[in-house]
């Protein structure tokens, strides 16, 4: 006779604590990396951003249930604006939309298919998003042409490439012992 | 903010943005925000520059930081933004504006300078409007008011202070980790590559061990009876008071103010 | 008619999810107020998953197939909500820092209160009585990480106490405490024991200090199920050679006076009842005076003099060490002699860890102070200083860095580019010496807790370094564990290699070190044999050491009386292995 559970006991919440604010710190890093890249190379802005993808990516490969992408998304933006608190509009925006979108895929195969390629569709989509409005937050329309061609591949890659970095960490949680049952 | 804990030393009452919600702060100028990334212009941005400016200057408590951060650092960013931002404007986009500076064969127009300096300020305005909150309110106040006024469930909340308290716990393991793994000879090679290289092999280690740590602090909250019930004793109020609809209110009146006037 | 009990267990088996064999088996005792229950057993006996399923964390936060039946001052755990069962049952955890939930030491003590919704004024009265009595009150302001280990394990209880439960269960209160934190943590226990109606569960390998408590005793074995079930003194008397068997601890007591038996002194030999405590020890010796005179073997140490004599292989002449703007050390000299165990001790804080660190280059010392193997840390790479000093952390998991135990030990070799066959004939040597040569291709990680302890030692000797240093090697280890790395530790030293730990178990000092430092405030206080430090009481010995006449306490050190010679000896269950030693390669 189990007791009644909630769909997010207290152990995964603080699991996605301990992930949120390890990716937190690598945001708040690229947070202050931001100015230098937007002044010095303003078409690789995305591989920047893309960074943000992280939080979900590493939950969902170590909990693989419903809600903790974004969670500890939410909770990596806390705790990258403690350190960095002016980029907090920017950390909360990306995580609700970032988590939504990872929520998202994973809901529409119910929580179930666990495949690398799911990660991979909600990158390509995230990177389109990003692509979208940074072009109009830089105003990236005054860039030179070969800029913008660049611009936009950087842009879909930095999330995929983010993605597959979480991935790695992810599998090596899961073969080292960790993700929990 | 290596102590997000730390006793704030209570800020005095004349610093009155310290005591305001922080929900009213952020309220407050989230759609200025947002609306700053759609302006192309050069007088919105700074009617906005302008009005953060009063408003921290008048009511965050005036620590060198803050002296810092709005005497030097924002200026020279719009400096270097606006200045590198017009090298990188295509110039066939603003070759009907004069030249403004020669340098042999090359020149800057005018109109790259322009929308330079308008991406510059339009951050900068952006940036300094996320100050108001971002300077003056602690994190387990954003929490707290969450909690009482959005009406987050607690156990999130809590969720976040404990997210929090993990940080300087993290700067800790990841340090003697870093020795540990510099006596076992991986310290080999100079360079941006090696450190990489590094870096990802501390980030299981890292990662493992603050996940253990996450179980065994649940478990230790679970014992204490936490989210036994919908709703747990709050004695740490984060009221939402009249002056805080008073400061909402006034900012939102300003935002649309300046942009009715201006546009 | 006795009062209903507290706690009823009847017929309890847990199987942890993905496990194979249960936990606990069929366990069934029930506990009255007033009872102090000592819960013993080897590691793995499943006394901490009996302890969650007590406190009903087990099945209400942690899965586990769990049959029978646990009642909690009336109420099923498994059946009850968790607000109900917490004022029921307060468990107090091993990791004080795991069991920190907010920012103050007030806000911590009133966790509990606040979840259970009760007003504030009652919540503040509460969590200050309870702070007052575990003497925290004044500290109620301050963010509770500034507290030293025994603090924050006050801190857990006080909160426990707060909410005013009957019961209360500690797993290993002390375990990772200093002596004086854990001198701290059981007055705390010893004030609140048997009080206003409440009981407590005590899991605790320090028995010094929990027999003057206990009332009772539980003994698990291997398999999780009950062995012995009784008052404490007459099951730690009467079982003690099963007790050790199962690989548990004993009473330091009754361990010396094992071990002075075994020298030939019959104190507590079959017949007279074993000595459990200090006083018992002491007045076992008036009685034993009483009827032998003494045979004089305190001329022990001019035989270790005489050996002590060799070059030292590690030697710091006037060395400072800062960490920040803090200096940590200052005006150090020490030497260390060639083939010794020497054991550093001294107070939390004092600065341990930072010497053994800076011997082994991991913090990086002045030039020209120390010399380890004719080296100076402060300038040779690390990759020179590992074949020379092997350095293990605390924590092994923090060192790991391959995803399997073979990689693992291969990795410091690959670094010297030796040949793939060598590395394999020595990496499968060094497997089968630490009886991990089923678990080459497990990851690390996976490896038990005694396993990932020597796997951190056999990667640090891999490269064959003549010095192998350790900081706090068994730090949380049972009894078998500890005495199955001090046998490895006196195999290494036969064969040459020169042992250097940090430790604060006085037991092991005593012992198996040979030498002993003692570090004060950054300095050091005292340096010298083991077995001089102890005559001279320099050494804080367990009470049960100083019952102890004087000239016998060498007799209590194998090590310090034989000095480097082989260990010849019966009876002692810590010399496993001496024997097979070869020469040193
Ligand atoms: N979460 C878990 N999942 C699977 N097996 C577990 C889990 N926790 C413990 N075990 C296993 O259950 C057995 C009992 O473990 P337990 O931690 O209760 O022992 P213990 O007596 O407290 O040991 P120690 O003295 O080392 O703390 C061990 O074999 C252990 O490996
Ligand atoms: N990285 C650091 N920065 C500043 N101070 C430090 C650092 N590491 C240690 N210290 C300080 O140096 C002193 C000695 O620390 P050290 O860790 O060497 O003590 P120890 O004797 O090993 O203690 P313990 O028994 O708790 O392990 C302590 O007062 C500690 O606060
Ligand atoms: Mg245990
Ligand atoms: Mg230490």
């Amino acid at each position: 006779m189990p007791a009644v559970r909630s769909p997010l006991p207290t152990r995964v919440l603080l699991v996605c604590a301990a992930i949120g604010v390890a990716t937190g710190l690598l945001g708040a890093a690229a947070g202050w990396v931001t100015i230098p890249v937007i002044a010095g190379a303003p078409f690789a802005y995305g591989l920047v951003l893309g960074s943000h993808v992280l939080p979900g990516i590493i939950a969902q490969e170590v909990l693989r249930r419903p809600l903790v992408a974004l969670l500890t998304h939410v909770l990596a933006a806390l705790v990258a604006s403690a350190f960095n608190p002016i980029w907090f509009p920017r950390f909360l925006g990306t995580a609700l939309l970032f988590g939504l979108i990872q929520e998202g895929v994973a809901a529409l195969t119910r929580y179930r298919s666990w495949g690398a390629w799911r990660f991979f569709v909600s990158a390509a989509i995230i990177g389109v998003i990003i692509a979208v409005v940074v072009f109009f937050a830089v105003d990236l329309a005054k860039l030179p042409m070969w800029a913008r061609i660049i611009y936009l591949p950087l842009a879909v890659l930095g999330p995929i490439l983010w993605t597959a970095i979480g991935l790695r960490i992810g599998i090596s949680l899961r073969r080292a012992g960790v993700a929990p049952r | 903010m290596s102590d997000p804990y730390a006793e704030q030393t209570a800020a005095p009452a004349r610093a009155w943005l310290h005591h305001l919600n922080p929900l009213a702060k952020l309220g407050a100028v989230l759609p200025a925000m947002v609306l700053l990334l759609f302006v192309r212009d050069l007088a919105t941005p700074i009617a906005f520059l302008v009005l953060a400016y009063a408003v921290l200057l008048t009511g965050a408590r005036p620590t060198a930081r803050i002296w810092a951060v709005l005497l030097l650092a924002i200026p020279a960013g719009v400096v270097v933004l606006g200045v590198s931002m017009a090298l990188w404007t295509d110039p066939a986009q603003v070759a009907s504006t004069p030249i403004a500076l020669r340098i042999g064969t090359w020149g800057l127009h005018a109109g790259a300078l322009e929308s330079g300096f308008a991406t510059g300020l339009r951050l900068a305005a952006i940036l300094a409007l996320s100050l108001i909150s971002g300077l003056t309110t602690t994190g387990p106040d954003v929490v707290r008011a969450g909690v009482q006024q959005l009406r987050i469930p607690y156990r999130f909340g809590y969720t976040a202070l404990a997210a929090y308290r993990f940080v300087p716990r993290f700067g800790y393991e990841l340090s003697v980790i870093r020795a540990a793994h510099r006596v076992r000879g991986t310290h080999g090679g100079r360079g941006p590559f090696a450190r990489v290289a590094r870096g990802w092999g501390y980030i299981v280690p890292l990662l493992a061990s603050a996940i253990r740590h996450a179980e065994r602090v649940a478990l230790a909250m679970d014992s204490r009876a936490f989210g036994a019930h919908p709703t747990r004793t709050e004695r740490h109020e984060v009221p939402f008071r009249a002056r805080d609809v008073v400061f909402l209110v006034l900012m939102l009146a300003a935002s649309a103010g300046i942009l009715l006037i201006l546009t | 008619m006795p009062a209903a009990p507290l706690l009823r267990v009847r017929d309890l088996t847990i199987t942890h999810r993905g496990a194979s064999d249960p936990a606990v088996r069929d366990v069934s005792f029930e506990v009255h107020a007033g009872e102090v229950v000592l819960l013993l057993g080897p590691s793995g006996s499943g006394k901490s998953t009996l302890a969650l399923a007590l406190s009903g964390l087990i099945p209400h936060s942690l899965d586990a197939d769990a049959s029978g039946s646990v009642e909690a001052c009336g109420h099923d755990v498994a059946t009850t909500p968790i607000a109900a069962l917490t004022s029921a049952v307060s468990t107090v955890f091993q990791d004080p820092d795991a069991q920190i939930v907010t920012g103050s030491v007030l806000d911590d003590a009133a966790f509990a209160l606040e979840n259970l919704r009760f007003p504030v004024a009652e919540v503040l009265a509460r969590s200050e009585a309870a702070l007052r009595r575990m003497g925290l009150w004044e500290r109620r302001a301050e963010n509770p990480d500034r507290l030293s280990g025994g603090g924050k394990q006050r801190l857990a209880i006080a909160s426990a106490l707060a909410t005013g439960s009957p019961l209360l269960i500690l797993d290993e209160p002390t375990a990772n405490l200093d002596p004086q934190g854990t001198a701290d943590v059981h007055a705390a226990l010893a004030d609140i024991a048997g009080s206003e109606g409440r009981a407590l569960i005590l899991v605790e390998h320090d028995l010094d200090a929990a027999l003057e408590i206990a009332t009772r005793a539980i003994v698990l074995d291997g398999l999780g199920r009950i062995a012995f079930d009784g008052p404490a003194r007459r099951i730690l008397r009467e079982h003690a050679e099963e007790i050790l068997a199962l690989g548990a601890w004993l009473p330091s007591a009754a361990l010396a006076a094992r071990r002075l038996c075994a020298a030939g002194i019959p104190i507590g030999a079959p017949g007279s009842p074993l000595p459990l405590t200090a006083d018992e020890l002491r007045s076992a010796f008036s009685r034993f005076e009483a009827r032998t005179t003494l045979d004089p073997t305190s001329g022990s140490s001019q035989v270790r003099t005489s050996k002590a004599e060799t070059e030292p292989v590690i030697s710091v002449r006037g060395l400072e060490v800062r960490r920040g703007r803090k200096v940590v050390l200052r005006g150090v000299d020490l030497d260390i002699e060639s083939a010794s165990i020497t054991a550093i001790i001294g107070r939390n804080g004092a600065g341990k860890t930072t010497l053994v660190q800076a011997l082994a280059g991991v913090v990086t010392p002045p030039r020209g102070r120390i010399s380890v193997d004719g080296i100076d840390p402060a300038v040779a790479s690390p990759r020179t200083l590992a074949a020379h000093i092997g350095f293990v952390f605390q924590n092994p998991e923090h060192q790991f860095i391959a995803h399997t135990v073979f990689d693992e030990l291969a990795h410091g070799l690959r670094l010297r580019r030796t040949p793939p066959a060598e590395i394999d004939e020595r990496v499968g040597a060094m497997l089968a010496r630490f009886g991990l040569t089923g678990k080459a291709e497990v990851h690390p990680f996976l490896l038990s807790g005694g396993e990932k302890r020597r796997l951190s030692v056999g990667t640090a000797l891999i490269t064959r370094p003549r010095i192998l240093v350790l900081d706090e090697p068994t730090f949380g280890q049972d009894r078998a564990r500890t005495e199955e790395l001090l046998a490895l530790f006196r195999e290494l030293r036969a064969e040459g290699t020169t042992i250097v730990l940090v430790t604060h178990d006085m037991d092991l000092v005593v012992q198996h070190a040979s030498r002993t430092v003692l570090v004060e405030d950054g300095r050091i206080v005292a340096a010298g044999a083991t077995s001089t430090l102890v005559r001279d009481a320099l050494i804080p010995l367990p009470a049960a050491y100083l019952a102890v006449p004087p000239d016998l306490r060498p007799l209590l050190g194998d090590e310090a009386v034989t000095g480097s010679e082989a260990i010849t000896g019966s009876g002692l269950g810590t010399i496993a292995g001496s024997e097979a030693t070869e020469p040193a390669p």
